[in-house]
């Protein structure tokens, strides 16, 4: 895998230009044979968190092609106007298929993906489709669902803690669905939200951890970029639950469990599709089922007959047996937002803006 | 009861970073020279200390390394504007960006690897007694070498010839160069100490607050303490005041939107930096005062003449 970072990337870009203006496309009788991908991140590749399951699925297709495949990786690019540029670098050097990884590739993908009519875009986290470009996201809350039930049968104070990045619905929907995920347990419980308005601030995160945990919370929950959360609640002699890694190794043993990420299927399949020249823009949503959201290995603590619940719980959200958000479901105010025998629509999932019942924060 | 001293000792831990980069801001800008570069600095000083951590130091010689590694990335700042004489605001951004890169370049092979935190004392006694106890004494040894710095800070600068010479250089360094004094040396040990206390700012981070390594993990603290040297007219004090009145507001926003205080969190996240201007704005009324403190060369080239 061609491992390039963004300065190199725009360095020798240039010099591909000039090649491919003066030497015409002399590679693209090779570009049949051999599967040209474009995969950018928002971030650095860590060794956990949101950029780190990207390139696993960016491995993914390495793993399924072989030398059937160049992949040009480009990551750190988060501001929408260096994307627009990377994207278009991308698409002009021969790659077929072009993956962006962030809310914040969106509209530079919109832009640039009409240019480029014969290439598939692919956004995660993407919400506009176009005749070349799809999406795909996770059901985060399916498996915050499942992590607030682990939470609920585990609490003692029957509140749990919630840190999010920015009061967005792709956060507040998860953080709603971790509270009646434990309240499917445990009834009582609440559960106490900070948002850092950041995705990355391990400082404030600390604070915000302690914060939660001084006002009584023994569970928490951290949605953003790093392991600060499960780091200061193992600290603080709480549970956590991790978010898109596993980040066991961080809690003090006190990581119940971790809503995964695996996005393998989402980057293979286009990537099939591509080179036997079927693909179609598809709106991909999946959790639990297609194996999108995977549980961590649940905390040796919990009980074994607990585990085995959850574990039916993880298969009946699966077969849609449980769904997360089915009624009866109130907002903070005790309105009926969800009639008892109905579940929540998709796209009123998607643009989930208020709290249910038990939530304590508040929202704009 | 438990709530307030929680409150209280987190107030005093997230302003520990805070007051040892605006400490060494403030001796720097004393000296005349403006450096912008504190995010860099603190950032080289966190993964360097982190790495070192990681390579099995202990966590003395750890923190020392990333003071080090604070006041060698000053160097290059030194070298520049007070060598060449580049314009200081260029140079110190410039050092910014390069200490956010490198470090995040060196920081690579550290992986995201869980490091034990700086143990926090325990004085037997003196720990143990209710409230003052968990407030006074049960903190890391970081905390009190950041007061004790701020103590010898505020002595050296206004009870010392040492500092009246640096202060000196800050308001003229022709006259401070006429009478003899080395301006640039001096000034070159003033970037230098700013470095090595951005340094250990960073290294607080890396090690004993957040213990774990991640790119730009400072998160804009660096321009944030650049900031309180400004909000607090050049004086240690105020620094001092304006690093507890910050992270206080911190903590307190966090509190208050983990009980549902009923304003938006957007807003409750902008009251740290409101109420920070707001209050030292207030009490820095005094013109007089003002132009008594503020550095009259800051981030003016000097070139000793003949």
């Amino acid at each position: 895998m061609t491992d390039t970072t963004r300065r190199d990337f725009l360095k020798y870009s240039g010099a591909l230009g000039a090649a491919a203006a003066t030497g015409g496309f002399a590679g693209l009788a090779h570009a049949q044979e051999v599967l040209k991908v474009g995969v950018v991140y928002v971030s650095p590749v860590a060794d956990i968190g949101w950029t780190k399951q990207h390139s696993l699925g960016a491995q993914a297709i390495k793993d399924a092609f072989g030398d059937k495949v160049e992949m040009t990786i480009i990551d750190n690019i988060f501001m929408p106007q260096d994307a627009e540029r990377v994207f278009t670098q991308l698409a002009s050097s021969g790659n077929k298929l072009i993956f962006g990884t962030s809310f914040s590739h969106g509209t530079p993908m919109q832009k640039v993906a009409p240019r480029f009519p014969d290439i598939a875009f692919e956004h995660c986290s993407g919400i506009v489709h176009l005749a070349n470009l799809g999406t795909f996201e996770a059901k985060y809350y399916e498996g915050t669902f499942v992590a607030g039930a682990a939470a609920g049968h585990m609490t003692k104070s029957g509140k749990i803690g919630f840190i999010g990045g920015f009061p967005i619905p792709d956060i507040v929907g998860p953080a709603n669905a971790l509270l009646l995920g434990a309240q499917s347990v445990r009834p009582d419980t609440t559960c106490n939200v900070v948002f850092l308005n950041s995705w990355f601030d391990p400082g404030k995160e600390k604070e915000a951890a302690n914060t939660l945990l001084s006002q009584g919370c023994d569970v928490i929950c951290s949605m953003t970029d790093t392991a600060t959360g499960v780091q200061t609640a193992g600290e603080g002699g709480a549970w956590s639950i991790g978010y898109a890694s596993d980040m066991a190794a961080f809690g003090s043993g006190k990581q119940l469990t971790a809503f995964t990420l695996d996005w393998s299927r989402d980057y293979v399949e286009p990537a099939k599709a591509v080179a036997a020249g079927t693909w179609k823009p598809e709106v991909r949503w999946d959790g639990l089922a297609a194996g999108i959201v995977k549980m961590a290995p649940y905390n040796e603590q919990i009980p074994a007959d607990v585990v085995a619940k959850l574990k039916q719980l993880e298969t009946d959200i699966g077969s849609g047996k449980v769904h997360p958000y089915a009624g009866e479901l109130k907002d903070q105010d005790g309105n009926v937002k969800v009639a008892a025998g109905s579940v929540l629509a998709d796209p009123d999932i998607r643009g989930m803006n208020w709290f249910v019942a038990g939530m304590i924060g508040k929202l704009a | 009861m438990d709530l307030f001293v929680a409150i209280f000792a987190g107030t005093v831990i997230a302003a520990t970073p805070l007051v040892f980069a605006a400490l060494g801001e403030l001796v720097v800008e004393k000296s005349g020279v403006l450096n912008l570069g504190i995010e860099g600095m603190m950032l080289m000083g966190a993964a360097i200390a982190f790495g070192a951590v990681v390579a099995g130091y202990s966590m003395p010689v750890a923190i020392l390394a990333g003071g080090l590694a604070g006041a060698a990335t000053s160097l290059l700042f030194g070298v520049l504007a007070l060598t060449f004489l580049t314009n200081q605001y260029a140079a110190g951004l410039a050092l910014a960006i390069f200490g956010s890169g490198v470090s995040a370049f060196l920081g690579r092979g550290f992986g995201s690897a869980p490091i034990d935190a700086l143990d926090r004392i325990h004085i037997p006694g003196l720990s143990d007694i209710p409230l003052v106890g968990p407030m006074l004494f049960r903190f890391d040894p970081m905390v009190y070498l950041a007061l004790a710095m701020f103590v010898a800070i505020s002595w050296f600068l206004y009870r010392t010839k040492s500092g009246l010479v640096l202060r000196t250089i800050g308001e003229s360094p022709q006259t401070a160069h006429a009478i003899g004094y080395p301006v640039i040396k001096i000034r070159y040990l003033a970037v230098l100490f700013g470095g090595l206390m951005a340094g250990l700012g960073g290294a607080y981070l890396s090690v004993a607050y957040t213990p774990l390594w991640v790119e730009n993990m400072t998160a804009g603290k660096g321009w944030i303490a650049l900031a309180l040297v400004v909000f607090a007219t050049w004086r240690p004090q105020r620094v001092l005041l304006g690093a507890w009145l910050f992270g206080g507001m911190t903590i307190l926003q966090l509190q208050g939107q983990a009980i549902g205080l009923a304003v938006p969190s957007e807003l409750l996240s902008a009251l740290p930096y409101l109420a920070t201007i707001v209050v030292l704005v207030i009490i820095s009324q005094n013109r007089q005062m003002l132009a008594l403190h503020f550095p009259a060369s800051l981030a003016k080239p000097f070139r000793p003449a003949g």
